[in-house]
């Protein structure tokens, strides 16, 4: 069976690595895309099955005309939902304002606090995901709540 | 009372409660700055800790090779370097508000030499670099070994971080960051040249680029968090060194250039002595 696809578009490297390293030690194939513009190529030429999106980060101009690159993800997320509806997608930022938090969750994208939740339940859920095992840690959970 | 009295009466404390008012907005308005502000750092200095800890959970579970374990413990030192970087930049910028004197930032002024200096800080800040495959140096054959500039060493040294991890952040990828030195006789001073290619400065905003909280538009674009507060600082301690700091840019070629006088303090040593 041919190797699951995760998209992870970030501009921080510093992020970008270890969720990288962590999904690769679990056997996913790893895209990396850090502005907007680099994600659209690959969302339009391979085959994805989940994706990461960052919020404030480099178009990198993937749109026509002025984007504000504070809420550059937020528009990745709605285009990726009008025209990627497939793809699974999580929102991975350290973003704190509510009015976007809610934007992106009403998309049916789930929001992580990037950094404040722990890697493992990152990884935790994004593999759940992309298995379509239901995980239910009682540690996790935990881990979740404390996040907010 | 008359009546005429009672109305100039009436008119002074209206125009109080104008007054009133329009300070409390202007007290609101600072505190709102301020608050913002004030989450601007915590975030800026929270992010490469939060880094370090995904790292660090990847070694202590394994989830890496040894030879990728290297790797990650170079990506680790670059994080405490920013955190670090970040951190003496707001004890500092909290100094500068509160705009101490020389004698107030209490740090003794000793001999620096310049090349010493900046070849500790480029090992500093290489494994950063590294991300975005920059190469910095010290160009051995265009800096002059001596002399020495009598300064406050750790304020120097935050000077240069800020313009190196400047550089880093907006230069183009797979490019170089070069230091140049040189005395300058004729001033008694030393020039210190880093050049970098990446954004270039629009040539309205090579002055600006110094005001606080100043990010060009460009700047945002590419990296939307900041507090354009690196290069306010570096001005500031230039200048209570009695040096000089400027930018320029050709192309995507963009140079700071930043001059001290080899002496200059010399007297306000003795007087602190």
């Amino acid at each position: 069976m041919a190797k699951k696809t995760v998209l992870l578009i970030d501009d921080e490297q510093s992020f970008l690595e270890p969720l990288s390293d962590a999904l690769e030690s679990e056997g996913y194939r790893i895209l990396k895309a850090r502005t907007a513009k680099e994600a659209f190529a690959f969302l339009e030429t391979e085959h994805i099955d989940l994706v990461t999106i960052d919020i404030m980060m480099d178009p990198g101009n993937a749109w026509e005309g002025d984007v504000d690159s504070h809420k550059t993800g937020l528009y990745l997320c709605e285009e990726i939902r009008e025209t990627w509806p497939n793809i699974d997608a999580f929102c991975i930022s350290v973003v704190s304002d509510m009015k976007i938090i809610k934007q992106i969750e009403s998309l049916g994208i789930r929001f992580l606090r990037k950094g404040e939740t722990p890697l493992r339940t990152v990884l935790n859920m994004l593999r759940s995901r992309l298995t379509g095992i239901a995980y239910s840690t009682e540690r996790d959970q935990k881990d979740l709540r404390g996040r907010s | 009372m008359s009546e005429a009295e009672i109305t100039k009466l009436k008119l002074e404390i209206a125009g109080l409660k104008s007054e009133n008012t329009q300070l409390r907005e202007k007290i609101a308005g600072v505190e709102k700055g301020r608050e913002e502000y004030l989450q601007n750092v915590s975030h800026q200095l929270v992010a490469p800790l939060n880094a370090m800890k995904w790292h660090i959970e990847n070694l202590r579970e394994a989830r890496v090779s040894v030879t990728r374990a290297k790797k990650v413990l170079s990506s680790i030192y670059a994080q405490a370097t920013i955190a670090v970087h970040l951190a003496k930049n707001f004890k500092l910028m909290s100094n500068l508000e509160a705009d101490h004197a020389l004698h107030k930032l209490k740090e003794p002024l000793q001999d620096v030499n310049l090349r010493s200096l900046l070849v500790n800080l480029v090992n500093d800040f290489q494994p950063l670099a590294w991300d975005k495959n920059i190469k910095i140096y010290v160009d051995d054959n265009r800096f002059d070994k001596e002399p020495s500039v009598l300064a406050m060493k750790p304020l120097i040294s935050q000077v240069f971080s800020n313009i190196i991890e400047n550089a880093v952040k907006y230069s183009d990828s797979d490019t170089n960051i070069q230091f140049r030195g040189q005395y300058l006789q004729a001033s008694d001073s030393f020039s210190v040249s880093i050049i970098n290619s990446g954004i270039n400065l629009d040539p309205e905003h090579s002055s600006k680029v110094f005001d606080r909280g100043f990010r060009s538009a460009k700047a945002i674009q590419k990296y939307p968090a900041g507090t354009g507060f690196g290069l306010y600082i570096a001005k500031r301690i230039v200048e209570i060194h009695e040096g000089t700091i400027k930018a320029s840019t050709d192309k995507r070629m963009v140079v700071f250039e930043v001059i001290l006088p080899v002496k200059a303090l010399e007297g306000k040593a003795r007087l602190r002595g």
